[in-house]
């Protein structure tokens, strides 16, 4: 099993029932300081309970909010795209042509459709080695088509389902127009000219007797899902216009069938853009037909499956794509069968890449923009970056050693130090916690954790110090101009100065109610766990109330050793000349300080527990 | 250059670069350093392996045009990393091509890099493959045993990982303050000095 | 701001001791092999007309002979005939005949020793790939991927792409023309361009050989 480094996850507030009355209240009046939705202390969160799921993040993925004074976290944003751009060529494509071209790059940027790789336009004939040549600025060199999308990885060449280009640019609209194999398909402008002979040659809309099935092998091949769609559309639009022009004003009661002009009229609306409703339509009665031949749109399904089968013996089940694929496959209304898509590797096509976003996020509560990426594709500078390691304290884990009775007891292990693969159940381990505080005022920090983990293997915790302060973020250099021996404020019996245990040789003894060790603005604590035992004949046969206890095998990551704590960080800032609090600076009492408040739960995830 | 610093593990130059003793760099007059930049032992860059067809807009007697590999401030070489420029094919003569490489790029141990640019803030995980030609842009995380294909970019706040490489997630904005290298810069050398205590 | 360091040196090469005899060696007059390459063994290393070792690529012939044919490519850090058994899986097809006896009609085994490794003609060994030693074959104009690793009695057909850190069973076939990438996939390389990849192959050769100071003098 992997060993576990350890984590600290902090859940956003947002996924905590008890606040969604508090971001409702806060809509209408002034936000509020701290969070009084967390007065809730009966209530301990479980990071292994189903509703956990997704409300744990690192702090890195947290945002914060100025205007509320929290936590905002992925699932509780909302975004708004700033910039699409291809993230092959990096070209920004305009919101415009999104809505006429589609999700994906039109330039000429595709993806290896076997095994997901980039593809580069090579040319054929005078190119001496796809492997080698790249994409970049071959166009210089005095190569003549036909070229073809190569992969670098894998090997695909487009050439494998009998696509050439004939030039090295715009392979986007060259790819549209061709189908696998080479041949052409028919532009929307040809299509057109083809149903007008086909008119004049058959005469009359779909008067051609169904008999004709028997030339549709051919016809069939050339018809791909568009010109079969525009066949369609034509025939019905011309079966709807016959009974309007027919129509004899007789009540609407028959007007309910398949078959009916009323819901075929519906029908067209939703699929061709309501262009073809009309009010006139309303009166119309009795029932229309089907398309019966592929000038009107009929394709009789192909169910011979011999060639199918035939391939698959001869290629084997690695000859077959895979379900993602099969995923990746862009949609192409080019191919003439639509009776289940592509299942052999020799079917697929070169996908566009996926456009890229830019975005910019904004608080969900007051709308406030709280990440703001600059449009531009090639910068990496925010405009605005309001991150919550800026204002929440991080939390670092760090094995301690402590029963070790040579003299290296006492000392943290250094953080490159291989990690212990396992805790040992029932045996204590402590762990050192490093609290940071990022803030320019010193805060207050109170913890609280439950005496035994939730879950079915509770195991014990104890924090040693639950209560101390922590010092400003001071500018480095203040720090370095004051004396080195400056005293520092003793919080909650805290020892002085930056003394490290290294320096006074390892005989620190951990100590209930005071910190370990504190420097300019961070504070390390011990935390002493026992962990539970993993096997299932120590767990009690029933519950405190009676109830049946699970005894079911160990779960995946049931051994990962997790601590949900309570952190509440007080501190003070200046009221006035803080733009932020100066609106509830007026609407309260004028008070030099004002004080702020932030509390939510984390989880400490320390190391899995040995099964042994 | 003239005096040499008591014996250690390193080489550190005026510029501040950590250069283990180690490591095996050929071709050093076509490889730039742009300072406080480390390499662990048994790294090896291929200096020597220079552009051969000379670049249409420089010309080809300039100083700097030579550089085979260019290395920016604050990157990491772990023991074991493999740089060297990619070559191809142009204009019917083959040549290899400079390789940059932006600030605080962390290349993992064991990694072999032949990418044409990698740019600022990027950190390649240990046993990765950079293809030949793959551009990498700023703030990219590339996680352990990736092979990223030739000719393949990757853009700025990319995750990217799997045989062949990926886009697997984007770094949250919060992430960018960890491809900072100034602490780990510190910690390696001949007198390093101890990790910050986060 | 950015200096070219040490501009005195031309390379930094620190010194690896030389492990083990030195190998009896039959090279082209026209190969490239850099100083600082690594030939040790007991048995017959052959390099054919010019091929190309760079520097720091290891040739080990312990395990049985060497041949490398014509234009091939050893890039740095790759180790020919390393010791089988290097925790890489076994197809149990060949590993019997392995184990058995040497095969049939190899008459020069008993005078020039065991086949270790055989490189046909346009082979690239990229950087760090590694081949273990036992009768291993690679087919020619074959490329292995940075990091592969081939192991013993391997046979690899001609044409064949091993993307990097591909890792082929010892005893395992693979015929020509293979691709194996994604970590084991397999697929048929259908483009065709064996011919110009080779005119490719001669064109770096070209391209290496002024750049790579060459002294095959140094492992006579």
């Amino acid at each position: 099993m992997a060993p576990l480094t350890p984590y600290t996850y902090i859940q956003c507030p947002c996924s905590d029932p008890s606040n969604l009355s508090y971001s409702r209240a806060s809509d209408s009046g002034s936000p509020i300081d701290g969070n009084p939705g967390f007065d809730d202390e009966e209530h301990t969160f479980d990071p292994r309970a189903p509703r956990s799921n997704y409300s744990l993040y690192p702090l890195e993925y947290l945002l914060y909010c100025e205007d509320c004074h929290q936590i905002r976290c992925p699932r509780c944003i909302a975004e708004e795209i700033a910039t699409f751009y291809c993230p092959s060529c990096l070209f920004e494509v305009p919101s415009s042509n999104l809505k006429s071209e589609g999700n994906r790059c039109t330039r000429s940027c595709f993806q290896c459709p076997i095994c997901i790789g980039p593809l580069s336009v090579t040319s054929f004939e005078t190119q001496p080695d796809p492997n080698l040549l790249a994409a970049p600025d071959h166009a210089a060199a005095p190569h003549s088509g036909p070229y073809a999308l190569n992969c670098s990885y894998c090997h695909w060449s487009s050439a494998e389902i009998g696509i050439k280009f004939d030039k090295s640019n715009g392979i986007h609209g060259q790819l549209a127009k061709l189908r696998n194999g080479g041949t052409t398909r028919l532009t929307a402008k040809e299509r057109k000219e083809r149903r007008k002979d086909i008119l004049q040659s058959g005469g009359g809309g779909g008067g051609t007797a169904p008999g004709a099935s028997g030339d549709t092998g051919n016809d069939q091949q050339a018809i791909d899902m568009e010109t079969q769609f525009t066949n369609l559309k034509s025939f019905y639009q011309g079966q709807l216009s016959e009974s309007t022009s027919g129509g004899n004003g007789l009540s609407s009661l028959g007007d309910l069938g398949f078959a009916s002009p009323t819901s075929l009229s519906r029908i067209m609306s939703i699929y061709t853009g309501g262009s073809l409703h009309d009010k006139k339509s309303k009166s119309r009665v009795g029932s229309m037909r089907e398309a019966l031949d592929p000038n009107e749109g009929l394709i009789v399904a192909d169910l011979d499956e011999s060639a199918a089968i035939e391939k698959l013996h001869s290629e084997g089940i690695d000859g077959t794509v895979d379900t993602e694929q099969l995923l990746n496959q862009p949609p192409y209304l080019g191919e003439p069968h639509l009776h289940g898509r592509s299942r052999f590797g020799s079917e697929l096509r070169p996908i566009p890449y996926l456009l890229r976003t830019k975005r910019s996020k904004r608080c969900p509560v007051c709308r406030h923009i709280i990440s703001k990426p600059e449009a531009k594709i090639q910068t990496t500078r925010f405009r605005i970056r309001l991150i919550a390691g800026n204002y929440v304290p991080s939390i670092t884990i760090r094995p301690l050693n402590l029963n070790d009775n040579n003299g290296a007891a006492g000392t943290p292990l250094p953080p490159t130090a291989p990690l212990p693969d396992t805790l040992q159940p029932l045996k204590p381990a402590h762990f050192l916690l490093i609290f940071k505080n990022p803030i320019f005022e010193g805060v207050k920090i109170s913890l609280a954790t439950p005496a035994k983990t939730p879950g079915r293997f509770a195991s014990k915790v104890t924090v040693l110090c639950p209560q101390f302060e922590i010092d400003a973020n001071t500018d480095v250099w203040d720090e370095a101009l004051k004396d080195d021996g400056a005293r520092r404020r003793g919080a909650g019996g805290g020892r002085k100065g930056d003394e490290r245990p290294g320096s006074t040789q390892g005989q620190q003894r951990a100590e209930a109610g005071k910190i370990w060790e504190r420097g300019r603005n961070w504070v390390s604590i011990v935390v002493e766990v026992v962990p539970a035992s993993l096997r299932l004949d120590t767990l009690p046969t029933e519950g405190p109330e009676g109830e049946k206890v699970d005894m079911s095998p160990l779960k995946e990551d049931e051994d990962v050793l997790e601590i949900p704590i309570f952190v509440r960080v007080e501190w003070e800032v200046d009221a006035v000349g803080d733009d932020l609090g100066s609106s509830l600076a007026s609407s309260r009492d004028k008070e030099a300080k004002e004080k702020r408040e932030l509390a939510y739960w984390c989880v400490l995830g320390l190391g899995r527990v040995s099964q042994a | 250059m003239s005096r040499r610093p008591p014996r250690g593990e390193y080489i550190e130059t005026d510029t501040g670069n950590k250069v283990a003793r180690k490591a095996t760099l050929v071709g050093t007059q076509n490889i730039m350093l742009g300072g406080k930049t480390v390499i662990q032992p048994e790294v090896m860059i291929r200096g020597d392996l220079v552009r051969s067809v000379p670049s249409s807009s420089s010309s080809a007697s300039a100083p700097g045009s030579n550089t085979a590999v260019a290395i920016g401030r604050y990157c990491f070489l772990s023991r074991g990393c493999c740089l060297r420029p990619p070559g191809r094919l142009y204009k019917g003569a083959f040549t290899y091509m400079p390789l940059r490489m932006g600030d605080h790029v962390f290349v993992g141990s064991q990694s072999v890099v032949q990418a044409a640019s990698v740019g600022s803030h990027v950190h390649i995980g240990a046993k990765v493959v950079v293809g030949e030609f793959a551009i990498i842009k700023d703030y990219v995380r590339i996680l352990d045993g990736s092979i990223v294909p030739p000719n393949m970019v990757i853009p700025s706040f990319s995750v990217v990982a799997g045989q062949p490489a990926r886009v697997i997630g984007e770094v949250p904005e919060g992430g960018h303050e960890a491809f900072e290298l100034r602490d780990l810069y510190k910690t390696v050398g001949n007198n390093p000095q101890p990790a910050a205590p986060s | 701001m950015a200096t070219s360091f040490s501009s005195k040196r031309h390379s930094i090469l620190p010194p690896i001791s030389q492990a083990g005899p030195k190998p009896p060696i039959q090279f082209s007059s026209s190969i490239t092999i850099a100083d600082s390459a690594l030939l040790t063994g007991s048995h017959t290393i052959t390099i054919r007309t010019e091929s190309v070792v760079h520097p720091r690529a290891r040739l080990d012939s312990s395990g049985g002979r060497i041949t490398i044919g014509r234009r091939c490519i050893i890039h740095e850090r790759s180790l020919i005939g390393a010791a089988p058994g290097g925790g890489l899986p076994t197809t149990p097809s060949r590993t019997s005949s392995l184990l058995a006896p040497p095969r049939e009609g190899v008459e020069e085994e008993t005078a020039a020793g065991p086949a270790g490794v055989t490189l046909g003609d346009y082979v690239t060994v990229e950087v760090a790939a590694s081949i273990e030693a036992g009768d291993t074959v690679v087919g020619e104009g074959t490329v292995l991927g940075v990091g592969a690793r081939i192991g013993t009695g391997a046979v690899i057909g001609k044409h064949c792409t091993l993307t990097p850190h591909t890792i082929v069973a010892a005893g395992d076939v693979i015929p020509d023309f293979t691709v194996i990438y994604s970590n084991g996939t397999r697929r048929t390389d259908r483009r065709g361009v064996a011919d110009l990849r080779n005119k490719g192959q001669a064109r770096q050769i070209e391209v290496l050989r002024r750049m790579i100071p060459s002294n095959p003098a140094k492992f006579q």
